[in-house]
């Protein structure tokens, strides 16, 4: 076979409010490509990296500056803002993005292939665990866009049929690290765990002020109100401070802890290539991924056209370092292994519970929501007149 | 009341009606992701073989093509406008006449053809709902209307016990509506069962009314 040659685009926030995340995806999708050119082989990729800064109007202007340079297929996003500014130009200009990270879901274009973790795979399991094992009295706060309200609607409605309640939703902008108002506002209600769709750098400001304000009023937080996320990863521990990186749950399809032979490669391989950090978390991985299903789908199709790559990867399979993931032909979406883990003070997460096969993804809930929207519960009668 | 949203559409059938080969698009393939089942209804001398009578409204979905004229077999209810199952409309021709023709079937929503993959979730979506809200919406009118009919039997019945009793007009509303309340019913059936127990004869409203007066006047004397 003749040797093809294709450019690859790679759209990560390496610098804004979210982008110690953003780097390490970035660089488990470098990991990926430097693993791939060492390979050799009939197909050589040349990543083209680009960074919209976590500015909205910078996604869509780099989107079509790819597309438009000849590039059909960009791995990159990170937030679902960012997904949904760009996927209006992959459908008008026929590119495929690969996205790399967990999501909200209800979405499934023909121009993406997900390799992240769709709702049935991150916030499920956690309600499952949450309902079970901690409480069902919840406080839920996250950033004020569309994966916050998502989520915790998600997380409201499968929490709710489990008996349980929200007593409140608290959204902060993208990038806001006042939290003393919802700290104060958590602590009124005493909740008995949060749930924490916050990120970036609102995140790591609320771990701090919440476990900082919760041990002023001699509350043992990790303890007696936990925090859940689906979006904490290892990274953001570093970023949080060893003052409150321990005790916080954390729903994901991989931590870097995983006992596996391949994890082991994976991860000595990344802290080889790139020892100034940020470490490996779940949307490194899932960028790692996305590009080894790319290389093996172009290297089938031997062409970047956009159909004929979607129809190579259709049902492929790869052993990745969280264990076997396989794109779903339908939703191409991935199968991948829902886990629960807490984090230490090592910056590492302990594996608490695993799926003990991969999940088939569920984009549209269809598998495990109720058929009817649940209402939220209206508010309590009171007496006004005796 | 806030109706119920329906937003998970698994075990649903979407029976579509479209001309040659269908020009869909991403119709089938997204429906099948909702878990939406797909079945195309056959056209036979211009008439769709679709069985009505054996249409279930909370499973089948009845996509209808606006470009086909005619061909649906399918009645709306006089009264509350309502198709035996939702019916979604694909629109090509976007003309005032087809559109109107769609709407006339009870359409709930549209899709324009070729369909986009993005749309049928959100299409999928209002109309069902759409369908749902005015189906609870004609049911609550049609309750009205029972109830608005039955005004007359509560007036009697007031009129009845006051008589009866010696009440006054509140006091005998009260002691209606809290015997009402009591066997589970709505004042006016109540009412209506108050009367028939009287035993008082249907066709005699001139009677009843003389009755009543010489009641009245018995009573204050």
């Amino acid at each position: 076979m003749a040797q093809r040659h294709f450019r690859i685009g790679v759209m990560f926030s390496s610098t804004g409010s979210y982008s110690v995340v953003a780097r390490s995806m970035l660089n488990g999708a470098l990991l990926a490509f430097r693993e791939i050119a060492a390979a050799g082989g009939p197909v050589t990729l040349e990543p083209v990296v680009v960074d919209p800064s976590g500015d909205l109007q910078r996604y869509r202007a780099l989107a079509l500056e790819l597309l438009g340079s000849g590039i059909r297929q960009v791995v990159g996003c990170y937030t679902s803002s960012g997904r949904k500014e760009v996927i209006p130009c992959f459908e008008k200009f026929d590119g495929l993005l690969w996205y790399p990270s967990h999501y909200e879901g209800f979405e499934s274009s023909d121009n993406v292939i997900y390799t992240g973790a769709a709702p049935n795979q991150h916030v499920l399991p956690l309600v499952d665990y949450l309902a079970s094992r901690v409480g069902i009295r919840a406080y839920c706060v996250g950033s004020n866009y569309i994966w916050a309200w998502e989520n915790n609607r998600i997380f409201r409605e499968a929490l709710t049929a489990r008996g349980g309640t929200v007593v409140a939703e608290r959204y902060l902008p993208v990038g806001d690290t006042e939290v003393d108002q919802v700290v104060a506002a958590i602590l009124d209600q005493r909740p008995d765990f949060v749930f924490n769709n916050l990120i970036g750098t609102s995140g790591y400001a609320f771990f701090r002020a919440f476990r900082a304000t919760c041990a002023a009023r001699g509350i043992d937080q990790a303890r007696e109100i936990p925090v859940a996320s689906c979006t904490l990863s290892e990274p953001e521990l570093a970023e949080i401070g060893p003052d409150a990186i321990d005790g916080h749950l954390a729903s994901s399809v991989y931590f870097s802890s995983l006992k596996s032979p391949e994890n082991a490669a994976f991860m000595a391989a990344y802290d080889q290539n790139f020892p100034d950090g940020p470490v490996v978390s779940a949307d490194a991985e899932a960028s790692y991924i996305a590009v080894k299903l790319l290389a093996a789908a172009l290297q089938q199709a031997g062409t970047d056209d956009v159909r004929v790559v979607r129809a190579a990867v259709a049902d492929r399979r790869l052993q990745a370092p969280q264990g076997e993931v396989r794109i779903d032909p339908q939703t191409y979406h991935a199968w991948l292994t829902p886990r629960i883990g807490r984090s230490a003070a090592n910056g590492q997460f302990e594996l608490l519970l695993e799926a003990r096969n991969p999940v088939a993804p569920d984009p549209y809930l269809v598998q495990s929501s109720p058929r009817f929207a649940v209402a939220m519960r209206p508010p309590a009668l009171r007496v006004v007149q005796s | 009341m806030t109706p119920r949203v329906l937003q998970n559409f698994k075990g649903g059938r979407a029976l579509i009606v479209t001309g040659r080969g269908g020009p869909e698009g991403a119709l089938e393939t997204t429906l099948a992701k909702l878990g939406v089942a797909s079945e195309h209804v056959p056209i036979v001398d211009g008439r769709a073989q679709l069985d009505v009578a054996r249409l279930q409204a909370d499973r089948d979905i009845l996509f209808i093509d606006g470009d086909l004229e005619g061909v649906v077999p399918i009645e709306v209810n006089p009264s509350s406008r309502l198709p035996p199952a939702p019916v979604i409309g694909l629109v090509g021709v976007e003309a005032p006449s087809r559109l109107k023709a769609l709407t006339n079937l009870g359409a709930t929503s549209f899709l324009r053809k070729p369909v986009h993959g993005g749309a049928v979730y959100t299409s999928l979506f209002l109309g069902i709902n759409q369908f749902l809200l005015r189906a609870e919406m004609y049911a609550r009118l049609q309750n009205l209307e029972q109830r608005r009919a039955g005004r007359r039997a509560v007036v009697r019945s007031i009129i009845a016990l006051m008589q009866q009793s010696g009440l006054d007009e509140d006091a005998a509303y009260s002691q209606l509506r809290r015997e009402s309340m009591r066997a589970r019913q709505s004042l006016e059936a109540y009412c209506e069962e108050f009367l028939s127990r009287r035993a008082q004869p249907p066709d005699n409203s001139g009677r009843t009314a003389s009755m009543m007066l010489s009641g009245t006047d018995k009573q204050s004397l």
